[in-house]
């Protein structure tokens, strides 16, 4: 119950978590991120609300540490704290300013200092967004792929989601196994291949073939988070 | 002398008024090929072989020469006419080259007779898996009124201890009296040294690309892929046996018997419990016989399921299938392409192939290359003698129905295929051909 | 007037009586030894086996309709009898797909092997795979095959094509009841959904592969519905509260996996109507997998479907269900079947999961209603996740 007590922007941090998630449902990631831990300035009266770079802060008067604001007081002070930081960095965007700052969990000393350069050591958050973009894009043409019989060739109107619904059931974690039907050790590549090949009564793939590749981006994207469990059966 | 002559012409007429001339053969003898093989050949499964090996009571030279002498002997039959080589012959890979076997008093069973080679590594005996391991099995026959035909166990051990030198043998080995588990015992040890694999397809995976003719590696690939051969006959360096080590009914008994009623009775019998004896009986002796391994379990989905048999030395154990029915390599191809025969407990895994006549040659020139090196001559005649029959008598053909075109549930119906895929065996690279690599990762 | 449906194993089945009775295959010797023994045997056991090869205990059901496991002091029970079952069969039309058209003909040939026969048959929905009307006549033609009546429930693949207008045409309204042997059974259209479609300007083919794709996540979520659960509340109004009762529904009405629609959006209120009842069993389709389910006084059951065995889903899996083994692709039949269910004396429903290519899986109802503690099913050798 001390004059120190830190408050996270819970508002701010919810919209920027809803931004993030995507839309197909996703088993939940083992061992999510903890919310990072801020040592606050001391204050004399009132609350320090704290945003999560760890820098900028709002003093609310009259609040003690314990006691819900009323949501306008909430939001008024959310918004202050928004701007004190806009007017610490003008132009800037949070989104993209957070996201390429360094861990926030570095000593507040020694933030915003990081390795960089013009050639190769150089990621900004534009190259994130265009990996992003572009893995989405592979993932999101393995998704089309999955579920449609006519794009893999099958001949008898069946597709992979009509057993792997959501990839379900498919557990690329756990290749390379032994594959029953194969009497073999196989990767993902040649299961999907024998799917094609026999559920689906299509012309196999080969290991090269655009649409395989898409098809295996598509299926270990369903399982991200998963501990690899190699030959489990 | 009138009187010689006439013992000679009774003797002679009673040879020639004999109901089977195979009741006057006498059973083979040992050979070449009937002596224990190295375990040093390419393609042998050291690993399972280990693991395999039974742990108690080693087994010593003696006790493998025991079995053989065992294995070859008239004399554990009633009436010493058949021994388990008559059935089993080395020199026809272990088989009798007949559709189901002859017992004594010229009795014919229901059952076609498995080879020995390689019956070590079986995941149970016979075609119904009646019986886990090599010992229990030999039990079986010596005791079946039309096979071998002895009244019971201690009739065959007063009868081997009457012979001195299984007396003798006995003792030297087991150091005890002849008894009926040793019998077995002795027996199952000859038995586990008939392993056959040094095929030409075990150089191939070895890495000897030469030793597959370029159908063979067609057939290999098929084998893989369109065939569906893998699934079911599946090979791999720790098991290189062509099984799965499971039961399929793959619609060999709807071929000719109702057998849908013969499990009605079946159950009726089994539902108080059938003895490992009266199940023995009912499988060679009676048309119950068909129902294969729902004797055992009497589970409905084991109705007319037999065991997946190994693949190897198949030109030299004609014919094929649990009642030797099929007579050519061909014939078999015929049944699996054409989805097997119907009947209400066909394996769902059984269904149209719609290969061609050259794939089905493929196939076929395959199946060659998994002949050991010391059957070899002899199986490549029985090749030939196979093909010149395949051109001209297919009696399982069905073109129709292996291309999906005539419905088998009903009317047909104008599509192409159906439910078979589109021909694909232009993989860019079949996994099939890469030889071993791609079935050990790289050795 | 469509000729009769008959198939190979039809043909195999009608053939066995004649045989049977001349028994020209059993050897005479054989058969005296054998058959002396076992009739006496088969008849102190009180064993009936039926064609269909599994033996059906029928003194558990019907020996003392007064002493069934769940009837209370003084209370009377109704005649047991049973009913089979055959689901999800997903038709296309035979010139593009023979394989579901086998799977549906395999479990009519199941069902007509049945000795004795059911009381009826229940299709549990998804005739059509795309909702088109050679589809729906396909298994029209197939399921009049039959040798025991038909009762027909509706699914989402058979409606959202034409929103019901050839299912109806076919076999009348998807939703109604009528009453069994002393039971009150209840066939409803649960896979109504919110107009998902119109704003979205999907033609019927769009809605229509939409609602049959599982996981795109577009469709609404099956629902009975304000105006069906009026018509329930009406329909049960004059029914006593011991009466047994079954609903026959192809969602689950209960809540398992939201984004598969394994669910029923309203399914709490439709389980309060049914709450003063004693004894509910409902059983379902649009799963595809055994499952089992008691949620107060109802018991469920989900039924196998011919065509394909969907996985367990992520999260939400009733605690009682005990998963099937993982299927093997390599076999269509594998983690498909049809099935029975037995109504008991006492009203509450015993199941039978015929397993294709597998052992048959018997649940009964003192599973459920114990909450698990007694009769617990064999447990699987490779759960699917």
């Amino acid at each position: 119950m001390g004059p120190g007590r830190t408050w996270t922007a819970g508002v701010l941090g919810g919209v920027l978590a809803a931004a993030l998630i995507g839309s197909a449902p996703r088993l939940p990631r083992a061992g999510a991120d903890a919310l990072p831990a801020h040592p606050a300035p001391p204050a004399q009266d009132g609350l320090v609300v704290q945003l999560c770079d760890g820098a900028t802060s709002v003093t609310v008067p009259g609040v003690q540490a314990g006691r819900p604001m009323p949501p306008d007081q909430a939001v008024a002070v959310t918004r202050e704290l928004m701007a004190r930081w806009q007017r610490a960095h003008p132009g800037q965007r949070w989104e993209t300013a957070e996201a390429a700052a360094p861990a926030a969990t570095a000593a507040p000393g020694q933030r915003g200092a990081s390795q960089q350069g013009d050639t190769y050591a150089s990621f900004t958050e534009r190259d994130r967004r265009i990996w992003q973009a572009e893995t989405d894009a592979f993932v999101a043409e393995g998704n089309r792929i999955f579920h449609s019989a006519e794009l893999l060739g099958g001949t008898i109107g069946v597709s992979c989601d009509m057993c792997h619904p959501n990839a379900a059931n498919t557990h690329p974690e756990t290749y390379p196994k032994y594959q029953v039907q194969l009497h073999r050790v196989a990767l993902l590549r040649d299961m999907i291949n024998w799917c094609i090949e026999n559920p689906v009564k299509g012309r196999t793939l080969s290991s090269d073939d655009p649409k395989l590749r898409a098809l295996e981006a598509y299926i270990l994207a369903q399982r991200r988070g998963v501990p690899l469990a190699y030959g489990k059966h | 002398m009138a009187a010689s002559r006439t013992l000679a012409a009774f003797v002679v007429g009673t040879i020639l008024a004999a109901p089977s001339a195979k009741a006057t053969t006498p059973p083979p003898r040992p050979g070449p090929l009937a002596e224990p093989q190295s375990s040093n050949q390419p393609g042998f499964p050291a690993q399972l072989a280990q693991w395999l090996l039974p742990q108690d009571q080693p087994e010593s030279p003696t006790m493998v020469a025991l079995g053989k002498a065992l294995f070859f002997d008239p004399r554990l039959s009633v009436d010493d006419t058949v021994a388990c080589a008559s059935c089993h012959d080395p020199e026809k890979g272990f088989t009798d080259q007949l559709p189901t076997s002859m017992g004594v008093h010229a009795s014919f069973g229901k059952r076609n007779a498995p080879t020995v080679l390689n019956a070590m590594f079986n995941i149970a005996q016979f075609w119904d898996g009646r019986r886990p391991t090599l010992e229990d099995q030999a039990r079986d026959p010596i005791l079946n009124p039309i096979e071998m035909g002895m009244p019971d166990e201690p009739a065959v051990v007063r009868k081997l201890s009457a012979i001195p030198e299984y007396a003798a043998g006995f003792r030297d080995v087991f150091g005890k009296p002849p008894n009926y588990d040793d019998l077995v015992r002795a027996i199952a040890a000859y038995e586990r040294t008939q392993s056959a694999f040094d095929a030409p397809f075990d150089r191939f995976m070895a890495g000897d690309d030469a030793a597959l003719t370029p159908q063979q590696k067609a057939g290999w690939a098929l084998f893989n892929g369109k065939g569906r051969c893998m699934s079911c006959h599946g090979w791999n360096p720790t098991r290189p046996l062509f099984t799965d080590d499971r039961f399929h009914n793959i619609g060999v008994s709807a071929h000719k018997s109702d057998f849908v009623p013969l499990a009605r009775q079946a159950l009726d019998v089994l539902a108080q419990g059938g003895s490992p004896r009266q199940i023995d009986q009912l499988a060679i002796q009676t048309d119950l016989s068909e129902l294969g391994r729902f004797l055992v379990t009497k589970q409905p989905h084991d109705i007319g399921a037999f065991r997946t048999m190994g693949l190897r030395n198949l030109f030299v154990t004609q014919p094929y299938f649990h009642d030797g029915s099929q007579a050519t390599i061909w014939d078999t191809l015929d049944h699996y392409n054409k989805g097997g025969v119907l009947n209400p407990f066909l394996d769902g895994g059984i269904v149209p192939l719609g290969l061609s006549e050259q794939e089905e040659d493929d196939l076929a020139a395959f199946l060659l290359a998994l002949t050991s090196q010391r059957y070899l001559s002899r199986a490549e005649e029985e090749y030939a003698r196979q093909f010149k029959i395949s051109r001209t008598t297919r009696p399982q053909r069905d073109v129709e129905a292996a291309a999906g075109l005539r419905g088998r549930n009903g009317p047909g119906f104008a599509g192409p295929f159906g439910d078979i895929g589109p021909s694909m065996n232009e993989m860019a690279q079949n996994p099939a051909l890469l030889g071993g690599r791609a079935f050990s990762g790289g050795q | 007037m469509a000729a009769r449906h008959k198939s190979v194993e039809t043909k195999y089945m009608e053939a066995r009586d004649t045989v049977l009775r001349a028994l020209r295959h059993c050897d005479r010797r054989t058969f005296l030894k054998l058959s002396t023994a076992t009739m006496g045997a088969v008849l102190a056991k009180g064993l009936v086996p039926p064609h269909s090869f599994q033996l059906v205990e029928v003194a558990h059901a019907g020996e003392n309709a007064q002493t069934g496991t769940a009837l209370a002091a003084g209370e009377i029970g109704h005649r047991p009898f049973t009913f089979a079952y055959i689901s999800d069969a997903h038709l296309y039309e035979r010139t593009l797909n023979q394989r579901f058209v086998r799977a549906i003909v395999k479990a009519v040939d199941d069902v007509n092997a049945l000795d004795p026969q059911p009381d009826f048959v229940l299709f549990g929905g998804d005739l059509a795979q795309l909702g088109r009307p050679g589809e729906l006549e396909l298994g029209r033609q197939i399921l009049s095959g039959l040798k025991a009546p038909v009762k027909m429930m509706v699914g989402e693949h058979d409606w959202y094509l034409d929103l019901g207008a050839k299912w109806q045409e076919l076999f009348g309204p998807p939703t109604y009841s009528f009453d069994w042997k002393g039971c009150h059974v209840v066939v409803l259209q649960s896979v109504y959904e919110k107009d998902f479609w119109t704003e979205r300007k999907l033609t019927p083919e769009q809605r229509m592969l939409t609602v049959a794709g599982l996981d795109n996540g577009v469709q609404s979520r099956f629902e009975v519905g304000e105006e069906q659960r009026e018509w329930l509340k009406r329909d049960l109004a004059h029914v006593p509260a011991t009466t047994p009762i079954l609903v026959f529904s192809h969602s689950p009405l209960y809540k398992y996996y939201r984004p598969w629609n394994f669910w029923t959006e309203d399914a709490d209120e439709v389980q309060a109507i049914l709450r003063p009842y004693r004894k509910v069993t409902v059983i379902h389709g649009h799963t595809h997998q055994m499952l089992f389910n008691q949620i107060g006084n109802i018991s469920f059951y989900g039924m196998l479907s011919t065509a394909w065995p969907w996985p367990y889903a992520p999260q939400g899996l009733p605690k009682l269900t005990v998963q099937m083994n993982r299927a093997d692709p390599f076999d269509q039949f594998d983690g498909c079947g049809d099935g029975r269910m037995t109504v008991r004396a006492d009203g509450l429903v015993d199941t039978i999961y015929s397993l294709w290519d597998r052992n048959p899986v018997t649940i009964r109802a003192d599973y459920l209603v114990s909450h698990g503690k007694v009769d617990r099913p064999p447990a699987p050798q490779f759960a699917s996740y």
